[in-house]
C-alpha cells in the first residue's frame, strides 16, 4: 500500500495554511514506510512493540502514522520511578513512527529527541504521552534536518492532577518542518513550560504549533518561542490556549518574538486565546523586529566587529528561552549549537 | 596626534550640512574641550570621528597619527585606539557587562595582532577598576547598562574607557546626568588616563566638567566650524557671556 497524497494536509486546512505538506511531499523517501527509531532507555523504563491501535489521536498526520507506521513503540515508566538518566530517541531519520509513553503516578522522565533526517526524506513522528498524577516530563527536541528533508512531529500529551511538563525545542529547520505540541490538561494544578527557538537560513521552514486545552482549575502555563530568520527562510508560530469553563484560576502566558535578519525572510504568527472560564489570567504577546542599529554601532565603537556584534545580540535574544533548563550539560550543548549556527551564518 | 582638516559633514542622506569646514589639531598629551550652543554640531563631530552610519563626510580629512580614519569601519577605528564616551550609552540586553567588555578588549587586541588578555588577568584588572569607580561587582554581571541609572551608565563608560586604554578619547557630554560626587569620580578616572601619549577631546555644553578636568585648550564650535579658541580660562568667560558672540 502506498500513500495517497490526498491524505496529506494542504494549505486549505486552516491549521496547515502556512505549512504546505502536500505541496512538498512528492518523491520524498519514507512516505509510505515505517521508521526505525533507536531508543536508549534509563534503568527501570521498559519498551515493547505493541500492535495496539487505540491511540486516541485524530489529526491527519496521526492517521497516516497509524496506516503506515506499523506497530507502536510503547514505553512505560512505572509509578514512582525517577531514573537518573534520560530516554534518548535517535534515528528519527525517515518514515512514519508511533511512540507511546506512559509515565506512572509520581514518576519522572527526561526525554531527548534527536530529529535529524536523511537527505530527501520524509519523517512523521506521532507521539502520545500520558502523565499520571504528580508525574513529570522534561522533553527536549533537537531538530536539524538537511535542507531537502521534511518532518512532522506531533506530541499529544495528556496530563492529570499536579503533573509537571517542561519542554524545550531547538530547531534549525529543514525543507519543511513542523513541531506540534498538543497538551490536554485533564487534571488540576498542572504546570507546563513550553519553550522553543528556531534559527533558519537558506530556504528552510520551521513551524512551531501548539494547542493547549485546559479543562481543570489552577493550571499554570508558560510559553516562550523565539525565532531568527535570515535569507529566504520562513518561521511559523501558531499557539492556542483553550481554557474551558471549569478551568478557573488558570494562569497562562504565551510569547512569540522573532528577529528578521533579511528582508526576504518571512515570519507568520497566529497567537489565539479561547477562554470560557471567568476567573483566569491569560496573556499573549507577539513581536517581529530587527537588531537595534544603535546598539550595533555602540558595540562596534568598542571594537567588536559587525558580524560578532550581530551574533552576540542574536544569541542574547534567543537564549533566554533555555534559562529554565534543569540539565546544565544539555543546556550548554544547546547553546553551543546556537553559537555554531551564528558563527557560520 | 589627531588632525582634523577642513571637515564637512551632512546628515539626512546629505540633505543637511552640519559641519562646514572644521579644522582642529590635538597633539598627544593634550586635552582639548569643544564647547558650543545646542545644535552647533558637537555630537555630529563625535559620530563623524567614530564612523557612525548616517553621518556622511562630504569633504576634508581626519588623521590619527598620520592614518586616515575616515576610510575605516567603526571597529577598525576602535582598534586604532579611538574611544567615544557616549552622551546616551546604549543598553545591550542579554549581554553581561563583563562578557561585552572582554569581547571588545580581545577583538581590539586581535585586530592589532596582540595576544588576548587571559580571563584571570581580565578579572583582576576589572575588579580593581570597578572598586576605584565605586561600581558594585554585581553590576558587572548584569546586561550592560540595562536598568542602570543615568549616572551609573556614565560611570560604566569611564570604566570601559579605563579597561580598554584607548589612545584617543572623545567624551560627549559626559557630565550630563551626573551629580557632584559622581562627577568627581568620573573626573578622577579621566585625569588618571592623562599621559604624554594620549589625546582627549571633551565635548560639553557647560563649563562645570572643566573645573574637574582642566583642558589645555578650549574651542568654540559654532556654525559648523571652530569659531574661537583659548586657554582653560576661556571656558569660564564663555560660561559667563554665552555663545551669542559666535553665532554664525
Amino acid at each position: 500500500m502506498s500513500l495517497d497524497s490526498n491524505q496529506l494536509p494542504t494549505r486549505r486546512d486552516e491549521a496547515w495554511k502556512w505549512t504546505d505538506v502536500r505541496g512538498h511531499a512528492d518523491g520524498q523517501a519514507g512516505l509510505s514506510a515505517a521508521g526505525r527509531p533507536k531508543f536508549t532507555l534509563p534503568e527501570g523504563v521498559t519498551i515493547a512493540e505493541v500492535p495496539r491501535d487505540d491511540l486516541d489521536t485524530d489529526t491527519p498526520m496521526a492517521k497516516l502514522a497509524r496506516s503506515f507506521g506499523g506497530k507502536v513503540w510503547a514505553i512505560d515508566v512505572p509509578a514512582g520511578l525517577q531514573p537518573s538518566g534520560p530516554l534518548i530517541i535517535e534515528n528519527l531519520n525517515r518514515g512514519h513512527i508511533r511512540i507511546r509513553i506512559d509515565i506512572g503516578k509520581g514518576a519522572k522522565l527526561s526525554v531527548i529527541e534527536h530529529h535529524a533526517g536523511d537527505s530527501g526524506s520524509f519523517t512523521n513522528l506521532d507521539m502520545t504521552v500520558t502523565l499520571k498524577a504528580s508525574a513529570e516530563l522534561d522533553r527536549t527536541l533537537i531538530h536539524h534536518d538537511p535542507d531537502d528533508a521534511m518532518r512532522v512531529v506531533t506530541a499529544h500529551i495528556t496530563a492529570w492532577n499536579e503533573a509537571k511538563i517542561v519542554q524545550q525545542a531547538l530547531s534549525f529547520g529543514g525543507n519543511l518542518s513542523r513541531l506540534e505540541t498538543r497538551l490536554a490538561g485533564m487534571g488540576k494544578h498542572i504546570e507546563a513550560v513550553l519553550n522553543g527557538a528556531y534559527l533558519l537560513d537558506g530556504k528552510r521552514h520551521t513551524d512551531m504549533t501548539s494547542y493547549i486545552d485546559l479543562t481543570a482549575p489552577d493550571c499554570t502555563i508558560r510559553q516562550a518561542v523565539k525565532g531568527v530568520v535570515t535569507d529566504k527562510s520562513r518561521g511559523v508560530f501558531q499557539g492556542k490556549f483553550h481554557v474551558r469553563r471549569p478551568a478557573q484560576q488558570t494562569d497562562a502566558e504565551m510569547r512569540h518574538d522573532a528577529l528578521m535578519l533579511s528582508d526576504a525572510a518571512e515570519v507568520r504568527s497566529k497567537p489565539e486565546l479561547e477562554i470560557y472560564a471567568d476567573d483566569v489570567e491569560c496573556a499573549h504577546g507577539n513581536t517581529i523586529g530587527q537588531l537595534d542599529e544603535s546598539a550595533l554601532f555602540y558595540m562596534r565603537q568598542r571594537g567588536i566587529p559587525l558580524g560578532q556584534a550581530r551574533a552576540l545580540l542574536t544569541e542574547a535574544f534567543l537564549t533566554e528561552v533555555f534559562d529554565d533548563m534543569a540539565d546544565e550539560d544539555l543546556k550548554i550543548s544547546l547553546l553551543e549549537k546556537i553559537q555554531n549556527w551564528l558563527a557560520v551564518t | 596626534m589627531l588632525k582634523i582638516n577642513n571637515l564637512t559633514a551632512a546628515v539626512d542622506a546629505g540633505q543637511k550640512t552640519i559641519l562646514e569646514g572644521l579644522s582642529l589639531e590635538i597633539p598627544a598629551g593634550e586635552v582639548h574641550a569643544v564647547m558650543g550652543p545646542n545644535g552647533a554640531g558637537k555630537s555630529t563631530l563625535s559620530y563623524v570621528l567614530t564612523g557612525r552610519e548616517g553621518y556622511d563626510v562630504t569633504g576634508g580629512k581626519v588623521e590619527l597619527e598620520g592614518e586616515n580614519l575616515l576610510d575605516m569601519d567603526p571597529e577598525e577605528r576602535a582598534a586604532k585606539g579611538v574611544f567615544l564616551s557616549f552622551q546616551y550609552p546604549l543598553e545591550i540586553p542579554g549581554v553581561p557587562t563583563m562578557t561585552f567588555l572582554r569581547t571588545a578588549l580581545n577583538a581590539q587586541r586581535k585586530a592589532r595582532g596582540e595576544e588576548e588578555m587571559s580571563a584571570p588577568e581580565f578579572l583582576k584588572k576589572s575588579r580593581a577598576l570597578a572598586k576605584d569607580l565605586k561600581i558594585k561587582p554585581d553590576m558587572l554581571k548584569r546586561p550592560l547598562n540595562v536598568g542602570f541609572s543615568g549616572g551609573e551608565k556614565k560611570r560604566m563608560e569611564i570604566f570601559q574607557m579605563m579597561m580598554l586604554e584607548p589612545r584617543f578619547i572623545v567624551m560627549d557630554e559626559t557630565d550630563s546626568g551626573l551629580d557632584v560626587d559622581a562627577l568627581r569620580i568620573v573626573a578622577d578616572g579621566v585625569n588618571r588616563l592623562r599621559n604624554p601619549d594620549r589625546g582627549m577631546l571633551i565635548i560639553t555644553h557647560y563649563q562645570r566638567l572643566l573645573d574637574y578636568i582642566v583642558p589645555d585648550k578650549v574651542h568654540v564650535l559654532a556654525g559648523g566650524k571652530i569659531a574661537a579658541s583659548g586657554d582653560a580660562d576661556f571656558a569660564k568667560k564663555l560660561e559667563a557671556e554665552g555663545y551669542d558672540a559666535y553665532a554664525a
